[in-house]
Parts: C-alpha cells; sequence; structure tokens
C-alpha cells in the first residue's frame, strides 16, 4: 500500500518538476506558486463538493433502510447517480427572488453561508504531510470561521421578507450562538490533554489510542452540540419542516437553496472530519492510506447522524436552549475541570487505566445531569385580552420609560 | 435516555431487515381475484353478440352518471338465433368519470358488466378516457381470458335460455 | 437614534406577528388554515378556518339513491371508509327497517374494527411526523396499514374507497383466501404494536414534547361534546361500542383505554391501546363468526317510510353520525353528518393559546382530524 500512500505527494511533486522545467527562470518561482495554489484551492473546494454528493446518497439510502424501504435507485446502478440528477436538476431551476426582499441581503447570503464551511477543508489534515495549511490553531480557525454561517442564516432568514423565514433565523441566532459555548469549552477538554491546537499535532498525539477513550464525556458533548450547531436532528429547529415549513431558506429556489443544501451538509462532513480527528485519531489507522482512513470515520460519524435523525422527534426551542446553558454547559466545565485534575497529576501522559475511570465519571454525571434537567418545567403562558393585551405586547423591553 | 436508546435499537433492528418496497414499474404485487379496476362488457361468445341488451339500469344506477348507453332491436333475435331481443346500440363509458365502486355490476340483470382489472390506464386527451363499446368489449374479454367466465354460476342458465 | 446618556434608557417596542398556518402547510393534515397571532413563539390568538375541501357531499345525497350515497361516504374520511359506510348504512337500514343477517353484523365489525387500526396508524404516524421524527414511524405504521388494505382488497376489490357495506349487509361474502390471511395478520400485528411502543412510548424527547400539554379536561371535553380517542384521553371511559352497542359489539371483551390527565400524551397512547382493543375484538369476532346469508333480501332501490333515523358508530375519530330524513323517495330528503373531527375542532383555540409555536403543530396533530371529514 505504499505506492497508495505515496501518491499524491509524488504526484505533486511530479507536477512541480515539470512545470520547473517547462518554464524559463525568470518567472518561474511566483508561476509555480501560483498554479499550485489555485490547484489545491480546486482541490480544496471540489472535495466537500464530491464528498456531499455522496452524503446525500448515503443519507437518502440509510435513511430508506431505516423506515423499511429503498431508498433512491432509479438513476444509475444502484442510484448512485441520484445526487448527480439532484444536482443538475437544481442547477437548471429557475432562480426566483421574490417581491420584497432586501435583495442584497438576499443574494449575498448563500455566498457568507458557503464560503466559511469550505475554508474549513484548508486545516483537516488528511494524512502526515496533506492539508492546505498547518495552523498551529487550526481547532480555533474551524470554530471561529464557521461561527460565521449564524449570520449568514440571519441574513437570509431576515431578507427574506417571509415570517416562517424570520422565525427560522430568530431560533437559528438563539440556538447556534448558545451551543458554540459547549461546543469550544468540550474542544478545551482535548486541547489540555494534547497541549496544542495544531489539529495534525492532536492527531499525532492519539497514534496509540484514539482520545475518546480519555474523553468520553467531552465526546458526548461535542457530538450533541455539534448536532446542533449543524441543526441536525433532533436539533433541526432552524428548518423544522413541520412547523416552519423549511425555516431560513423557505423562499430560496435554485442554486442559492442548493448553495445552503451544499453548506449543511459540507459542514456535516467537514465537522464528522473534526471529530474523528479530535477523538478518534483523525487519518491514522492500520493498512489503509491516512485520507482513506479519515474518510472511513467521516462516514462512520455522518451514519450516526443518520441514525439519530431517522429515530428522534424533534425537541421544543425551549428545551434546546435549557439543554444548552443547563446541561452542556456546566457538563463541559465539569469535563475540562477534570481533565486538567488529571493532566496535572499525570504529568507525562494518563495512564491507561483511567480510560474506565473515564467512562463510568462520565456516566455518571450525566445520569446526574439528567436527573436534574427537567424538560417538563414549561407552563401554559397565560395570554391575556383585549386592551390588557395591547398593553402586554407593547410593553417596552429594558425597563424604561417612553 | 432509556428510551431514546430503545427507540435506536428498534430503528437499527428495522434497518437489518429487509425492506418491503415492491420496486412498481418492474414488479407488480399480486391482485386480489376481487380487484376492482375499470368496468368492461362482456361478449357472449356462442351467439357472437353482447351479453349487454342496453337496458340502461347501470347507467341509471351509477352514482357519477359516468355512463351513457343506447338501445336498439336485436337483428338476431329476428332472425332466431338469439334470445334477447334488444341489443346495445352504443355503449360510452367515461373512464376519467368512472370511481370503480361496482355497482353497476351488481344491478346488472344480464349479467354483461364486469369489473375487470385494467386500472393502469392514462392519457392526454381530455376525451381519451371516453371508452367506447369496442373498447369495452375488448376489456371484458382480456378479463375473461385471464379469468375466465365471470358469472361461471349463471352460465347455465343463459344457454338454456338460447336453447328455448 | 436612541439617546443613552442620563436617565434614558434604550426602549424598544414588540408587535405580534400574524401568520397563515396552512392551508399550504406540511403538517395541516390536509388543505386546514389557522391564522395565527405570534407574541415571539408564543400563540395568543388562533382563528381556524376551513371550507376548503368542501364538496357538498350532504347536499349532492339529497339528489341521489340510498345506494348511491354509500360512495359519498367512502369520501368522507378517506382513511376510514369503512366505519363511513357502516354509519351510514346503519342509518339507512333504521330508516327502511331492513335487518341485517348476523355474519354480515360479524362481517362488517372485523371491517370496522381493522379500518380502526389502519386509521388510528394513520393518526399517531402523522403526530409523530408533526413532532419531527422525519417520516420512521410513519413508515413503520404505512407498512402495516397496507397490510389492511390487502385484507380489504381481498374483500371488496378496492384499496381506499370501499363502498363494501350495503343497505342490509355486505356487497361480497368473505372469499376463502380471507380469514387465513386474517389470522396471519391478528397474529403479528401485537408484534408490531410493541414495535411502536419500543419507538416512541419511553422516548424521553416525546414525553417532554407531549407530557402536561394542552390539558384538556374532562368537563371541558363534555362541554365541548369531543368524542373519540380526545375525550377518552382525558378521563371519561365514553365509547358508543360499550354506552350504546350497535351490531354485534355487545357479544365481544374488550376494555375502552382511558386515560389520566388529557395532555397531548395521553391522546396518544389512547390511540396507542385502542389498536390493541381492535386486535382482541377482531380476534373474537373472527371466532364467534357464523355462517349463512350476508346480504338481506332488499330491493336495489329502497323506498323508505317517511320518517327520520340517527344512527351513530365509534369511528376512529370519534362519534360519527348519519341523520337521514326520508319523504318515501328514492333519495333521502335530508342527509346530515356529524362529523367528530369538525366537532372535536371546537377546543382547537382553547387548547392552543399560550402555548408555542413548535407546541402548536403536535397539539394539532394530537387531534387527528381528516379535512375530508371536517369540511365534508
Amino acid at each position: 500500500m505504499d505506492w497508495f500512500y505515496e501518491l499524491w505527494p509524488k504526484l505533486g511533486e511530479a507536477f512541480r518538476g515539470w512545470l520547473e522545467s517547462a518554464l524559463p527562470d525568470s518567472i518561474e518561482g511566483w508561476v509555480i506558486y501560483l498554479v499550485l495554489g489555485l490547484l489545491s484551492m480546486l482541490v480544496i473546494v471540489n472535495l466537500p463538493i464530491v464528498g456531499v454528493m455522496a452524503m446525500i446518497y448515503m443519507e437518502r439510502r440509510l435513511l430508506g433502510r431505516f423506515q423499511n424501504r429503498l431508498g433512491p435507485n432509479r438513476v444509475g446502478p444502484f442510484g448512485i447517480l441520484q445526487p448527480v440528477a439532484d444536482a443538475i436538476k437544481i442547477m437548471t431551476k429557475e432562480d426566483i427572488v421574490p417581491n420584497g426582499v432586501d435583495r442584497i441581503v438576499f443574494n449575498i447570503a448563500p455566498i457568507v453561508m458557503l464560503t466559511p464551511i469550505l475554508l474549513m477543508f484548508a486545516v483537516i489534515p488528511y494524512g502526515g504531510d496533506t492539508f492546505l495549511t498547518n495552523l498551529n490553531v487550526g481547532i480555533l480557525f474551524i470554530v471561529a470561521i464557521t461561527a460565521v454561517d449564524t449570520i449568514a442564516i440571519f441574513m437570509a432568514g431576515w431578507s427574506s421578507n417571509n415570517k416562517y423565514a424570520l422565525f427560522g433565523a430568530m431560533r437559528a441566532v438563539a440556538q447556534l450562538v448558545s451551543y458554540e459555548i459547549p461546543l469550544l469549552i468540550a474542544i478545551l477538554g482535548v486541547v489540555v490533554i494534547t497541549g496544542t491546537m495544531n489539529l495534525n499535532e492532536i492527531v499525532a498525539h492519539q497514534s496509540s489510542l484514539p482520545l475518546i477513550l480519555f474523553q468520553p464525556l467531552g465526546f458526548v458533548i461535542f457530538f450533541v452540540a455539534i448536532s446542533a450547531e449543524l441543526n441536525r436532528s433532533p436539533f433541526d429547529l432552524l428548518e423544522a419542516d413541520s412547523e416552519i415549513i423549511a425555516g431560513f431558506h423557505t423562499e430560496y429556489s435554485g442554486m442559492k437553496f442548493g448553495m445552503f443544501q451544499l453548506a449543511e451538509f459540507a459542514a456535516l462532513m467537514g465537522y464528522s472530519a473534526v471529530i474523528a480527528t479530535l477523538y478518534l485519531s483523525g487519518w491514522e489507522g492500520p493498512g489503509l492510506p491516512g485520507y482513506l482512513w479519515l474518510f472511513v470515520k467521516v462516514f462512520f460519524i455522518f451514519g450516526i447522524f443518520v441514525w439519530t435523525r431517522a429515530t428522534l422527534p424533534r425537541l421544543r426551542i425551549d428545551q434546546v436552549m435549557a439543554l444548552a446553558w443547563k446541561f452542556l454547559l456546566p457538563l463541559s466545565f465539569l469535563n475540562v475541570a477534570i481533565t486538567a485534575v488529571e493532566v496535572v497529576v499525570w504529568e507525562n501522559g494518563l495512564p491507561e487505566w483511567l480510560i474506565p475511570v473515564n467512562i463510568v465519571i462520565g456516566a455518571g454525571l450525566v445520569a446526574i445531569m439528567h436527573r436534574g434537567l427537567n424538560f417538563q418545567g414549561q407552563t401554559r403562558q397565560v395570554v391575556p385580552s383585549g386592551p390588557e393585551r395591547l398593553a402586554a405586547i407593547n410593553r417596552p423591553v429594558g425597563g424604561g420609560t417612553e | 435516555m432509556i428510551g431514546v436508546i430503545k427507540g435506536l435499537a428498534t430503528t437499527i433492528k428495522t434497518m437489518l431487515r429487509s425492506p418491503v418496497t415492491v420496486q412498481y414499474p418492474d414488479k407488480h404485487l399480486p391482485m386480489a381475484d376481487r380487484f376492482m379496476g375499470f368496468p368492461g362488457l362482456l361478449w357472449d361468445v356462442k351467439i357472437d353478440e353482447s351479453k349487454c341488451v342496453g337496458c340502461k339500469v347501470c347507467a341509471r344506477y351509477c352514482p357519477t352518471d359516468c355512463m351513457y348507453v343506447s338501445i336498439k332491436d336485436n337483428e338476431k333475435y329476428a332472425e332466431g338465433k338469439s334470445h334477447r331481443k334488444k341489443m346495445v346500440d352504443d355503449f360510452v363509458l367515461d373512464i376519467s368519470r368512472c370511481i370503480v365502486c361496482g355497482i353497476c355490476v351488481e344491478v346488472c340483470n344480464f349479467d354483461a358488466i364486469v369489473m375487470t382489472q385494467i386500472h393502469e390506464i392514462g392519457n392526454t386527451g381530455r376525451r381519451g378516457l371516453w371508452a367506447d363499446m369496442d373498447t369495452l368489449h375488448a376489456m371484458g374479454k382480456e378479463y375473461e381470458e385471464e379469468h375466465g367466465p365471470a358469472y361461471p354460476e349463471n352460465q347455465a342458465v343463459g344457454e338454456e335460455e338460447t336453447a328455448q | 437614534m436612541v439617546k443613552t446618556n442620563g436617565d434614558a434608557k434604550l426602549t424598544l417596542k414588540t408587535e405580534e406577528v400574524m401568520v397563515n398556518i396552512g392551508p399550504q402547510h406540511p403538517s395541516t393534515h390536509g388543505v386546514f388554515r389557522m391564522r395565527v397571532t405570534f407574541d415571539g413563539e408564543v400563540v395568543t390568538e388562533l382563528e381556524p378556518i376551513f371550507g376548503y375541501l368542501h364538496r357538498g357531499s350532504e347536499k349532492l345525497a339529497e339528489e341521489r339513491t340510498y345506494t348511491q350515497v354509500i360512495t359519498l361516504t367512502d369520501r368522507l374520511d378517506y382513511l376510514a371508509s369503512m366505519s363511513n359506510n357502516l354509519a351510514y348504512v346503519l342509518a339507512a337500514e333504521k330508516l327502511a327497517g331492513i335487518q341485517p343477517p348476523e355474519r354480515a353484523m360479524y362481517i362488517r365489525v372485523i371491517m370496522a374494527e381493522l379500518m380502526r387500526i389502519a386509521s388510528h396508524c394513520m393518526g399517531l404516524g402523522f403526530f409523530i411526523n408533526d413532532l419531527g421524527a422525519l417520516a420512521t414511524p410513519l413508515m413503520y405504521m404505512f407498512r402495516e396499514r397496507e397490510k389492511i388494505l390487502d385484507l380489504f382488497e381481498l374483500v371488496c376489490g378496492a384499496r381506499i374507497t370501499f363502498s363494501y357495506m350495503r343497505i342490509g349487509g355486505v356487497s361480497g361474502d368473505l372469499p376463502e383466501e380471507f380469514m387465513p390471511a386474517l389470522v396471519k395478520f391478528i397474529n403479528e400485528m401485537p408484534g408490531y404494536i410493541d414495535e411502536y411502543e419500543a419507538l416512541l412510548r419511553e422516548n424521553e424527547i416525546l414525553i417532554s414534547r407531549t407530557k402536561d400539554i394542552a390539558i384538556l379536561t374532562a368537563e371541558k371535553a363534555i362541554n365541548a361534546s369531543v368524542t373519540g380517542p380526545m375525550l377518552r384521553a382525558s378521563g371519561v371511559p365514553w365509547d358508543l361500542r360499550k354506552s350504546d352497542p350497535y351490531e354485534v359489539y355487545d357479544r365481544f371483551d374488550f376494555d375502552i383505554p382511558v386515560g389520566s390527565t388529557g395532555d397531548t400524551y395521553d391522546r396518544f397512547l389512547v390511540r396507542l391501546e385502542e389498536m390493541r382493543e381492535s386486535v382482541l375484538i377482531v380476534k373474537q369476532a373472527m371466532e364467534q363468526i357464523p355462517s349463512g346469508p350476508f346480504r338481506a333480501l332488499a330491493p336495489a332501490l329502497i323506498h323508505p317510510p317517511v320518517g327520520e333515523a340517527y344512527a351513530h358508530v365509534e369511528a376512529p375519530k370519534g362519534e360519527l353520525g348519519f341523520y337521514l330524513v326520508s319523504d318515501n323517495s328514492i333519495a333521502p330528503y335530508r342527509c346530515k353528518i356529524r362529523a367528530p373531527s369538525f366537532i372535536n375542532l371546537t377546543v382547537l383555540r382553547d387548547l392552543i393559546i399560550g402555548w408555542k409555536l413548535a407546541d402548536l403543530v403536535v397539539i394539532f396533530g394530537s387531534f387527528d382530524i381528516n379535512m375530508g371529514e371536517v369540511d365534508r
């Protein structure tokens, strides 16, 4: 398998050598830099797009099987060309811009949504030395850049001039901002153990044992938080189809809608890769080359996402917020504290007998916190009628006087 | 937590079962014997004429008025070949209005109409689903070829009448 | 610009949003429309608007013969056509004074109970779908409903609009292959109900979304003449099969599942339990069914004596009643349909106001209405 492993770096080297020999010396330096840069960008941009196609196919087939159906199987052998057909269809659809939308914001929103997601793939390590940039704050970069999506969703919802879209946008802001916090603090546990934010070094640290064994609680928190961030079921309130039609992208059609969809699945792919990198020792693995191992892990995690989506009903917005602030946030703080203590006590690496201890501690904490979390605390709001109601609605916010 | 895990276990168990989907245009589920498609008229092979005498009882009982029937004298009765005094002159069934309730079959006194199993009918024209008498007879013939005589218990009675 | 210096503080005015939910909306179960006013996510006002599916079934019945009206009843609650047929046929028999043979009554009971299972499958499936479970339970329940429809196809040749019942009996006797197929289905069905329960009953998310939500008290339910599983979820053991037995229901031994609080979760559970009870009834009916004629001798065109008759059955959605007036002609002089879905909707506004948007669709889903019946 060595030749397979070496294939892509060697191809790059050969291409670079060919360029060097073909070009005159005077312009050689910057042209090679430009061409190789563009080439890497092409790969980085197209990788998620191709990956998303595979994921959409996989999700539909898996959902079909979970629901005792077959799933799409008419286009091509076993229906593998279905995503291609979908892509062609969505690109040839008329791009409708409804009356009364804020045109500039409406048109920019899909771009703002997709760009950060594509940038995220620049720092994910696909193998020992195959990545675009070896950023020393890689994981921080990923979280920071994908947080921009909140704004894109709000832009889309606000500019659509549609009440359902507005509902979706408002939910998005509340939900996505809330879940950033447990997400980051869960990552902190990994960073405390490995002592680095460089994704490649985090993977290198897991060459013997994956970090999920030392961070079971952190993994659970991260997984739940990321489900909410990517608005996967049971946290798919932003586009809860039974409540608010399609949420923030209700008014979008054609390729703009396609870009939202693409961004959503690309984010799913990217974050699955992040989970694999942080907790499942990334591209490390026996036998296969690194990038294939990463893909195997990404699709495994994606399968779990599909599984939960096929099973669980949706939570309500106040329950989702309660879960973030009352359950995940305290748990993530506890997780960081426990991890920090462990790292201080065992300075030269965590001993292996900590693995069952960690799992027991994690399960115990979840059980205790779960008991404290009362989802059913929601009571019916008393709605006054008549003039009282008008007064109640037009209340000043912030306690000031007019 | 336990309930959620139970649910997840249920879905994964279902996933391992084989799917229940039947690939419809490639494979057809077996139809029940009584499956009702659109109605067709039966043909009396022995006398080589329609079993329908055009009495219009089906048209009168049809809840959606989808049938148009006219009646004439039967020439073969005059020649003594048939026991049917009257004969259907024209019979048009608007399949797009038919609701496949089976009432026409129930009320027919001459066992001349039958619910065939033809149900995959499509057309692009507005009048394309008006089945004329020939089409209806063809539908009835197709049904009898596949399923045998439509009213085997009444077969003997008809022959007796013809003999008289 | 808002001045922030001195004592002046930032003031914002909030405003209510009015949203039209429906008639084209994924979770309005057809073409129902609700004009809802929201304060944030909380519903402050709700006005149900219907009539988008109005076909004038009652008026159409006045110019059709008694037999032809059966085909109209198929199209009321199209998820429970057999129950509609049964209610109408009972009313017409009462009017004309025709007594169906015993075998026909057993066949009708079997059909009505199978129909109840199928209808509850759909009701629960769409209810869970409104909760956002992405059609998985719905697909499972469709699977079982298909099996029931296969049984119906064996008997009457149709899968949705059966028109199976006739005045004085049923249109055809049970075919030979029906009984083995029914036995197979009845033996399988409890296992499938167990599967639904494993998937849903203890699911924390489902419980947190439905428990103590939209409590319908027994008093309010009775005052609004709510019937069916909704009433029983409120703790009132009112079931026409027990309280006013029609056909041969008094010969069967079955329980009426009753809820304790009348919240959304109870409405869900009552339907689930009723499916089990229906299985029991079908089992008993299968054992007791006598041989004999399946249809009383009645003319195809009946002229009932001048008078009126009201017959009601416990349809899957509640008390379905037909009120027929005869003037001794071939068609009913007046046909009034008491549609349970329509009357259950009277408590909709009261139940929903004060809950959130996400609860709105769930509460509405727990009503299990059918627009064909609401608009008639």
